[in-house]
């Protein structure tokens, strides 16, 4: 048993058995939110959502599974054929990579990086660059400008995105994830302690990791009603479905993001810390849910101005007051 | 600012929502009640003697604006009343192309053709849309009739039509689950 | 295009006044040949009657441009534009439709709408079909609202052959039409929502919720006549079929509730992103419209002041005190607003009506009992009604085939078509999400538009 603990203790190892578990955990939850999302919106519609494959349906993403892998693999004749055909499985990968950092408990995480919270972020903010690839590969006018709007979308939240999320880094003056939460658990929330930035910090957020995650009301790269499919119209079968998982991967780890930088992480009055932080990240995700189905979808330039002319500032207006607090806090 | 208040007022009404129940059935399980007048496929009818209604006539083959109905009329002895009588010798009726007007219905004089409440099974053939004489005859057994027939609907267009006959036949109406 | 050119000469004689048949047609004077090539019977053909007074207060229009873009001139044609063929296959042309847009970047230089890809016949197929038959077909040209389709057609045989429709039936088809246009409306609401929101968004949670409005009115159209959509209700002189037991109570029951559930929806439109995505987007100002010949929720949205229900009543119309609802804007916004307060209008109206069903037969001709029983005299008509896309017109000539049961003529006039003529004028210079929401905003139905 000791030899085997000592054996875990071994970075590399370590790195790959916690990588595998949350990387399998990750896509199965997936899976689920996918029945989840379904229910849910079935509901706010006066529907009753999947409800043939398995007792309430539960089965249903299995089945969605197996029929995207049973679909045909379609490559349109002037695709750029390595481009397509690497572009959902490097998207995924960076979906995924983020999870890396991703502190579920004080012991679950595959990585504590130092600078966790710079690499979450610049690896999330290179997911809109592989989608890019798939929808100019594809060589489909649609795909094009679903990937150009998803770059300059991609482009445009990162900023705001990343403002928003050092607020939490200099009031715990870390960039280590693990090292924020604790430091939220001995000085209380950063989502309302102290008062003022922290909130909107989370708010504004949330409100990026929604673009970022494509989510409406900022789904423009993917506008179903005007661009078919966006960047991802001319993907058949599983190539597909890896785009989409990598969509909801994407945002059920920002909302664990948020979960973490501003609400606490795994703290929690009672029980196991891991279920804390499963619960927040679940609420947040439902959150980020029921405003996709409520909201309209901005225009692209209205979702530019947005970015550029309240977010942006606001975003630095936020640093700048975290840090004259920091400052006088001293 | 506003888009806060609206966006929060907006979640509110799609939460209101999510409390109601599902308005829709789970399909093929269970069933909404369907109007006593809803119309969706065809059967033949017999009379109290048990002897055929249809003579035969063409009359729905003519009217059929798809053009889906054909007659082979056709001359017997009938083994009820020992008269010759015209009777169809076969009947088709194609439900691929049929609309559901109702017209063959309203032009049949001996009401022998009507609706039924249930529609057809889906089939894999085309030949299974086809309805033959044995199907509209096993229709008039094994389905709900709808509730016209020719004798109901030239009443009911009956330009004489007083207002002391103004007493409705069977027609009841289903109630509405969504309205409640 | 009908009520722009006509002249205000044609004074409404008493004569034409008094013409005994057909009291609910109205007629829009023309002075020009309406005969295609050869007369249809020997004999003079009556001229079209006047009974409705022409607009005069029309501004003289604008210059016509035959193809309206942004200026061409500084794009190099084979390298800065790119075009892309919105449809026939695309989520958001509502049916077959397709429009061939040139983009710079975002922004549309040049629209060209290309209609005609559900172009079915009919018109020509109701020269052969005699005029008992053509009520179905025709229920399948605007397949959201059927039975005004119905209406206008048999409103056009009425009025050809003089039978007087009576009241019961007259106050029936008022309410049916109403009825019909709540649904219509509403399922405009909801695919305006989808095409704002998205499939996988708020706009299908809108579409989801009016579907279910929407049923609950089909669902009176299933006990009222058998059929959820292609009715078959209506026939020369009157309806088919009778209003059965407790309807008018199932009708209050679920008009009260859509009233009801409107207020809640609305308040979702109000979010700031709706005025965003629609406000001074898609402006048609009123010159363009009665150019046009737009008609219906767009003209009023426009800012003209124009409804055949109030202006030349038929049915019950003259009956009831009709509001009618006219936005000045022109853009997408008041074209929502307009047909957003005419569904309450016609909510109104219908359980108002419904009330007062006057007591009697509900049609003047025998019951149809075979085919060709309906003879059309020879003669030409033009009857127009207000559908919820605007005025139908349905212009007739009759005495053609079938020993004169068949129209020699049947022509439609829809007011999709000219609604799908607004697409080059509005489009340019607009961005694609623009596009959409503009053409969800016209509410054309392909059937009606190819026919």
């Amino acid at each position: 048993m000791n030899e085997a603990l000592e054996l875990l203790a071994n970075p590399w190892i370590h790195g790959f058995v916690f990588g595998a578990v949350i990387v399998t955990a990750l896509m199965s939850v997936t899976a689920y939110i996918t029945w989840f999302e379904r229910k849910f919106a079935a509901r706010l519609h006066s529907r009753m959502g999947p409800t043939m494959v398995g007792p309430k349906g539960l089965l249903q993403p299995i089945a969605d599974g197996l029929k995207m892998i049973q679909k045909e693999d379609i490559v349109p004749r002037d695709a750029d054929r390595l481009l397509f055909n690497a572009a959902p499985a490097i998207t995924l990968f960076f979906a995924l990579a983020v999870a890396a950092v991703i502190p579920f408990s004080p012991g679950l995480l595959a990585s504590n990086l130092d600078i966790g919270v710079l690499y979450a972020l610049a690896v999330s903010g290179l997911m809109g660059f592989p989608v890019w690839v798939g929808a100019w590969a594809s060589n489909n006018k649609y795909a094009l400008f679903g990937g150009m709007r998803a770059v300059a979308q991609a482009i445009s939240y990162e900023i705001p995105m990343v403002l928003s999320a050092l607020v939490p880094v200099v009031l715990a003056g870390s960039l280590s994830i693990g090292q924020i939460v604790e430091y939220q658990i001995e000085h209380g929330w950063f989502a309302f302690w102290p008062p003022g930035p922290g909130i909107f910090a989370f708010v504004l957020f949330m409100l990026t990791a929604l673009a970022e995650g494509n989510r409406i009301p900022f789904d423009i790269p993917e506008a179903e009603s005007e661009l078919v499919a966006g960047p991802t119209t001319e993907y058949t079968g599983i190539k597909f479905g890896l785009f989409a998982s990598a969509e909801y991967i994407h945002s059920l780890l920002a909302s664990a993001l948020g979960a973490a930088l501003f609400l606490g992480g795994w703290d929690g009055p009672f029980g196991i810390p891991v279920f804390w932080m499963l619960l927040k990240t679940c609420m947040l995700f439902v959150g980020v849910t029921w405003i996709r189905w409520t909201l309209l979808r901005f225009r692209s330039d209205q979702l530019m101005a947005l970015c550029w002319v309240y977010l942006v500032p606001g975003a630095l207006g936020l640093l700048l007051i975290t840090g004259l607090y920091v400052h006088v806090r001293g | 600012m506003g888009y806060f208040i609206a966006t929060v007022d907006s979640l509110w009404t799609t939460f209101k929502q999510a409390l109601r129940e599902p308005t829709t059935v789970n399909y093929p399980f269970e069933q909404r009640e369907r109007a006593p007048r809803i119309r969706a496929s065809f059967a033949l009818t017999h009379d109290a003697n048990g002897e055929e209604n249809c003579i035969g006539c063409k009359k729905c083959e003519n009217v059929c604006p798809s053009e889906v109905i054909t007659v082979v009329a056709g001359k017997r002895t009938s083994p009820v009343t020992n008269k010759g009588r015209g009777y169809a010798d076969d009947f088709t009726l194609n439900l691929q192309a049929c609309i559901i007007c109702e017209l063959c219905v309203q032009v049949c004089p001996t009401d022998a053709i009507i609706m039924t409440q249930e529609q057809e099974k889906p089939t894999f053939s085309r030949e299974g849309l086809t309805l033959t004489m044995d199907k509209l005859y096993a229709n008039e057994k094994q389905k709900r009739w709808a509730w016209a027939n020719a004798t109901v609907l030239w009443d009911q267009q009956d330009p004489e039509r007083g207002a002391e006959k103004k007493e409705e036949p069977s027609a009841e109406t289903t109630s509405s689950e969504g309205a409640s | 295009m009908a009520v722009a050119e006509t002249p205000p000469a044609a004074p409404v004689t008493p004569a034409a006044q008094a013409t005994p048949i057909a009291p609910v047609t109205q007629v829009a004077a023309s002075t020009g040949p309406l005969v295609p090539s050869g007369p249809p019977r020997d004999g003079p053909i009556p001229p079209i009657r006047a009974a409705r007074t022409p607009r005069t207060d029309c501004k003289p229009t604008k210059a016509f441009v035959p193809e309206p873009h942004l200026d061409l001139s500084t794009y190099e044609a084979d390298a800065d534009l790119m075009t892309l063929s919105l449809g026939p296959q695309h989520p958001s042309t509502h049916g077959v439709f397709r429009v061939v847009l040139y983009l710079d970047g975002e922004q549309i230089v040049k629209a060209v709408p290309y209609p005609g890809y559900l172009h079915r016949g009919v018109e020509k197929l109701c020269e052969k079909l005699m005029a008992s038959n053509i009520t179905p077909i025709i229920d399948k040209n605007d397949y959201v609202a059927p039975m005004t389709n119905e209406q206008a057609v048999n409103m056009a045989f009425e009025s050809l052959m003089g039978v007087e429709v009576p009241v019961r039936a007259r106050y029936l088809r008022t309410v049916l039409a109403e009825t019909q246009r709540v649904a219509s409306h509403l399922l405009w609401l909801g695919t305006f929502g989808m095409d704002l929101g998205g499939a996988l968004g708020g706009g299908t949670s809108l579409f989801m919720w009016c579907f279910r409005e929407r049923e609950l009115i089909l669902d009176l159209f299933e006990n009222l006549t058998g059929c959820r959509f292609h009715y078959n209700t209506h026939t020369v002189g009157g309806n088919r079929h009778d209003v059965p037991a407790g309807w008018p109570e199932m009708l209050h029951r679920t008009l009260g509730a859509i009233d009801e559930r409107l207020d809640q929806y609305l308040g979702m439109l109000e979010h700031p992103i709706f005025s965003a995505r629609t406000k001074g987007v898609g402006v048609i100002d009123a010159d363009l419209a009665l150019e046009l010949g737009l008609t219906g929720p767009l003209l009023r949205a426009s800012g003209v002041d124009h409804d055949l229900r109030r202006d030349a009543p038929y049915h019950a119309y003259a009956e009831v005190d009709l509001k009618v609802f006219v936005e000045d804007a022109g853009d997408c916004w008041a074209r929502s607003k307009v047909r957003i307060e005419e569904m309450r209008e016609s909510i109104r109206i219908s359980r108002i009506l419904v009330d007062n069903l006057p007591p009697g037969p509900i049609c003047s001709t025998k019951p149809l009992k075979m085919v060709g029983q309906h003879k059309l005299p020879p003669g030409q008509v033009y009857v127009g009604i207000e559908t919820p896309r605007g005025e139908l017109g349905t212009w007739l000539i009759g005495g053609g085939a079938n020993k004169g049961s068949s129209p020699y003529r049947l022509k439609i006039r829809s007011p999709s078509l000219h609604a799908c003529a607004v697409i080059p004028y509005v489009l340019p210079g607009c961005s694609l999400s623009d596009a959409i929401a503009i053409l969800g905003s016209l509410d054309p139905v392909m059937g009606e538009v190819d026919r």
